[in-house]
């Protein structure tokens, strides 16, 4: 029996009041020829500790990650995330409310929100954050879309953007889907054998509507050159900037450094990895953007007495009032996922931010430094700093050597031929803060055994 | 203390941390790369951030709060046990790229939310990779294309959307690149056949719909307007925005449907948290499944060599990659943290899903009719009238106000903020955009009827108010009237800390 109906067993009194008899009355209005006149096939209702014992045997059919020694990451991040984070966002007025359209009886989340917005602002240094989109990738492309838009106009590479080659494939394929319809043009930016950004070859995307890259890229590498990408561009280009939000506290500000939009995975701030979804995308641009921005935005404003209020504002570039000439189709966002980066933000502070930061590089560099010494494990781009993770190069195929890992209880990183055919025996590892001394030491000594095992290497 | 950035406490630090576990003077992070200045975040202590944050969530108002009848956006309530299992560290702590064998118990209740998905809406293929309702209008309209350009039908480049719909249809259907083409809907608000077939030709790719109507009218013609459309050689898609009011009593395929998008927002309870997260899967008719992003979740016998699971010892999971997909419209493979509130959700009702769209559809046409004979006990029914004159409706209705601004210069928007001083949250205001000073009402399954007969009341009471108090409301919120022009003219985005 269903238990979330009040009025179940009234409907007879309810009906009487309007007039009607039968729950059929109220469903005349559809045409016999469209009626479901069998029972849904589906199965009976639960109460609520069975579906609660049931999920938690689905569920617990799973390996989570903190049952293993993880190194998995690829552009997520199992950082910690302070308990009262979680108290917080499950507060009801914050988790039951729907997007502030009255901003009377929605200052808290308004306020929230432009907080959020001033702590990404500051965070990745550009004067303007929306309220998150879906996730990064999807930032990127609607960061894609926003660039053609303002830049078109004056480029001489009509409708072109430039992307990364090392841009993960779903990546790529979301910013396809997105701006396949206005007939852009997806180039690719080539990369040196070091993992670096071809700085001799980008001189190509200039005139185009802009460029994507990411900071760490998708190796793991800081590349400094991107410091000189601007002045190679031009002002006409769009310089568009993917970040690791966290790699923050130790890297400089991409707006620092000359990009005109910012994009990234915000769930290292505050959210669990929850099997990818929901993460948030962070959005942040100069004020050159930001009427072809997409997304929610809040505003500071006052109230008939002068007193501050926060209210959305620059609503006309959105769906539901420009319709089908809107900056984009976004209407639900994450903003609840931001809520909690926003918490996480708050308690990390600067200096939180700078150690967490540290934290993750730290850990990087002691693997970098352990596995370098397994002699037959190559690391392609052991020249550059890696924020939190790097490419192992091993003696056989990477899937081979995570189903050993497997077997030894360690999830042991990313096969990276997923992403680069050409790369069967690239091993992504990933660390975060979370990642111990001994952890590594397992790796080390898991992966010399399997190196050792391989048939014909010599170690 | 009001403001987050105000707080800079000398010993800093919400939470302090282990060390780094390697020297951090040895980082070689390369020179022109040294963050210069770290943000201007605030420097708060746990008691503190606890307080701020407690102290704004007094300052909003959800479901939790009171009552929140707004229009196309099924604010009901949520169920507590579905945020205690999307914590569970079986889904909350999972790598979308883990292996198979690692994650057979979410690729289990993946399964059962695809089947329930396309059980419930007459659908042969789910994805729920969409992460909200736009999202899912999107990839179901790059789903249409891929088959017409598979097709070699280069030609349909429109799409058609009545007057009526929700802005992210036209808004999804142009990002995909198609020309969009708004036909009127008759004086009732229905769908006006004749409109239809004066626009549909070689060129037409889909009509974009939902049924019920933004008015909260069930469309007679829709099997009609269906067979309008695929005889032009179209395709039919349902925006599952009002789906909460159909369930087990007819379903998009029956009506003529090839694609839907669900929100699990909305129909099956994930929290909407201010804004989001949503899911917006989609469901389609067979001969479009080889275009839906991928992968999606098929079973098969257990065979010798599976590593036995938990979930039961009958099916093995796995992702399959549908044959000609679209590719990717989230990287990964969707909200997953909200399918698993709504497969919570799901399990609640099962087949009484029926019983809930039942319930959705008696309250909405309770409060209706309470609200018209309150109205005319208390002699203001010559204030507004019906949206649209119909003898039912489904999930939530419209009422006119356009009376009352003739009358006395009160618009709807002048109602909406005297109801916030009753303490209710506003329905939907101005939309949809056919009905003058429109408000849009969905009380939801998950209010008692004293609440209704409360509500009624309380409505007619703002009615009756004098000019004055209403264009003065709200008095009781924790701001008043705020004024959305200054903001948009004096664009203060994030903290001023030159101030």
């Amino acid at each position: 029996m269903v238990d979330q109906l009040p009025n179940l067993g009234r409907e007879k009194e309810m009906l009487a009041a309007m007039g009607m008899s039968s729950m059929d009355d109220l469903f005349a209005d559809i045409p016999e020829s469209v009626r479901m006149n069998e029972e849904l096939p589906l199965r009976g209702p639960q109460s609520e500790e069975e579906i609660l014992a049931d999920a938690r045997r689905i569920l617990g059919a799973n390996v989570a990650l903190g049952d293993r020694v993880n190194f998995l990451g690829a552009g997520l991040n199992r950082n910690y995330v302070p308990a009262s984070v979680f108290q917080l966002v499950t507060r009801g007025e914050f988790l039951t409310s729907y997007t502030p359209y009255q901003p009377e009886v929605s200052q808290g989340m308004l306020q929230a929100m432009w907080e959020f917005q001033t702590l990404i602002s500051e965070l990745v240094g550009l004067e303007v954050a929306n309220l998150s989109v879906y996730d990064v990738s999807t930032a990127a492309a609607e960061a894609i879309t926003c660039s053609v838009r303002v830049h078109n106009r004056k480029a001489s590479q009509k409708n072109t953007i430039y992307v990364s080659e090392l841009t993960p494939p779903a990546r790529v394929s979301v910013i396809h889907n997105y701006t396949q319809g206005g007939g852009i043009t997806i180039k690719t930016l080539r990369h040196n054998p070091d993992g670096t950004l071809d700085l001799e070859s980008l001189s190509e995307a200039a005139g185009s509507c802009g460029i994507y890259v990411e900071q760490p890229n998708p190796l793991g590498i800081l590349d400094g050159g991107l410091t000189s990408v601007k002045e190679i561009i031009g002002e006409n280009t769009a310089f568009i900037v993917g970040v690791s939000p966290v790699s923050l506290g130790l890297v400089e500000a991409p707006g620092n450094y000359g990009a005109d939009i910012v994009v990234g995975e915000g769930q290292a701030l505050g959210s669990p990895i929850t099997y990818g979804g929901p993460l948030y995308g962070i959005f942040a641009c100069t004020k050159a953007y930001l009427r072809q921005m997409p997304g929610r935005i809040v505003g500071r404003s006052i109230d008939v007495d002068g007193n501050e209020a926060f209210c959305l504002t620059l609503s006309t570039r959105e769906q539901h009032i420009r319709r089908h000439r809107a900056t984009s189709n976004i209407c639900t966002n994450e903003t609840l996922i931001a809520l909690m980066g926003a918490m996480h933000m708050s308690l990390l502070g600067p200096e939180g931010l700078e150690k967490l930061a540290q934290r993750n590089m730290a850990a990087c560099q002691l693997a970098k430094q352990k596995l370098s010494e397994i002699s037959s494990l190559n690391i392609p781009h052991v020249t550059n700093t890696h924020y939190n993770e790097f490419v192992l190069e091993l003696p056989g195929s990477a899937s081979e050597c995570i189903s050993y890992l497997d077997t030894q209880g360690l999830i042991g990183g990313f096969d990276l031929s997923n992403w680069y055919p050409e790369h069967k025996n690239w091993l992504l590892v990933s660390f975060c803060d979370q990642t111990t001394s001994k952890d590594i030491d397992l790796l080390t000594a898991h992966l010399s055994v399997w190196v050792a095992s391989m048939k014909g290497v010599t170690v | 203390m009001s403001h987050l950035f105000e707080h800079n406490g000398a010993s800093g630090r919400g939470y302090s941390q282990p060390d780094p576990i390697y020297p951090v003077d040895n980082l070689q992070i390369p020179s022109s790369l040294v963050r210069s200045k770290l943000p201007r975040w605030p420097r708060i202590s746990e008691p503190e951030m606890v307080r701020h944050y407690t102290w704004l969530s007094n300052r909003n108002f959800g479901i939790d709060t009171g009552f929140y009848p707004l229009g196309s956006c099924t604010m009901k309530h949520n169920p507590r046990v579905n945020e205690v299992i999307a914590q569970l560290p079986g889904i909350a702590d999972l790598h979308p790229l883990q292996p198979e064998h690692q994650i057979q118990g979410t690729l289990a209740i993946f399964h059962e939310m695809q089947e329930m998905l396309g059980i419930c809406a007459g659908m042969d293929a789910v994805t729920l990779q969409p992460v909200a309702g736009a999202q899912g209008e999107f990839t179901a309209i790059r789903c249409f294309q891929e088959y017409f350009r598979s097709r070699g039908e280069l030609n349909r480049t429109k799409v058609i959307v009545p007057d009526s719909a929700h802005g992210t249809n036209p808004a999804s259907a142009s990002m995909a690149g198609f020309e969009i083409v708004e036909i009127p809907s008759q004086a009732d608000g229905r769908l006006d056949l004749d409109a239809l077939r004066a626009v549909v030709g070689d060129d037409t790719a889909a009509m974009m719909i939902t049924n019920p109507s933004t008015l909260g009218v069930f469309e007679p013609e829709i099997a009609e307007a269906a067979a309008i459309v695929h005889d032009a050689g179209g395709q039919m898609y349902y925006d599952g925005a009002n789906f909460n009011a159909i369930l087990g009593r007819t379903s998009p395929g029956i009506m003529g449907f090839d694609a839907v998008h669900y929100n699990l927002h909305k129909t099956f309870s994930q929290p909407h948290g201010g804004g989001g997260p949503g899911s917006g899967p989609i469901g389609v008719k067979s001969h479009l499944a080889e275009f839906l992003p991928g992968p999606i979740v098929e079973r098969r016998e257990v065979a010798s060599g599976d590593t036995l699971t938990t979930v039961n010892d009958e099916w093995w999971y796995h992702w399959q990659e549908p044959a000609h997909s679209i590719g990717k419209v989230q990287q990964w493979h969707g909200n997953s943290g909200a399918v698993i509130r709504s497969w919570a959700f799901y399990r609640r009702y099962g087949k009484d899903l029926k019983t809930m769209s039942e319930h959705a559809v008696l309250n909405a046409n309770y409060l209706r009719h309470v609200i018209m004979k309150e109205a005319e006990e208390k002699g203001v029914s010559h204030v507004f009238c019906d949206g649209a004159p119909v003898d039912v409706v489904k999930h939530e209705f419209t009422l006119s106000l356009a009376p009352l601004k003739e009358q006395k210069g009160l618009g709807a928007m002048d109602v909406a903020k005297g109801l916030l001083d009753k303490g209710y949250m506003a329905p939907t205001v101005y939309f949809p955009l056919i009905v003058p000073e429109c408000m849009m009402i969905e009380p939801t399954e998950t209010e008692s009827k004293e609440v209704l007969d409360e509500f009624a009341r309380k409505f007619i009471e703002v009615l009756q108010e004098d000019a004055d108090v209403l264009h003065n409301a709200p008095v009781t919120t924790k701001v008043r009237r705020v004024d959305e022009v200054y903001a948009a003219r004096n664009l203060v985005l994030s903290y001023p800390f030159d101030e």
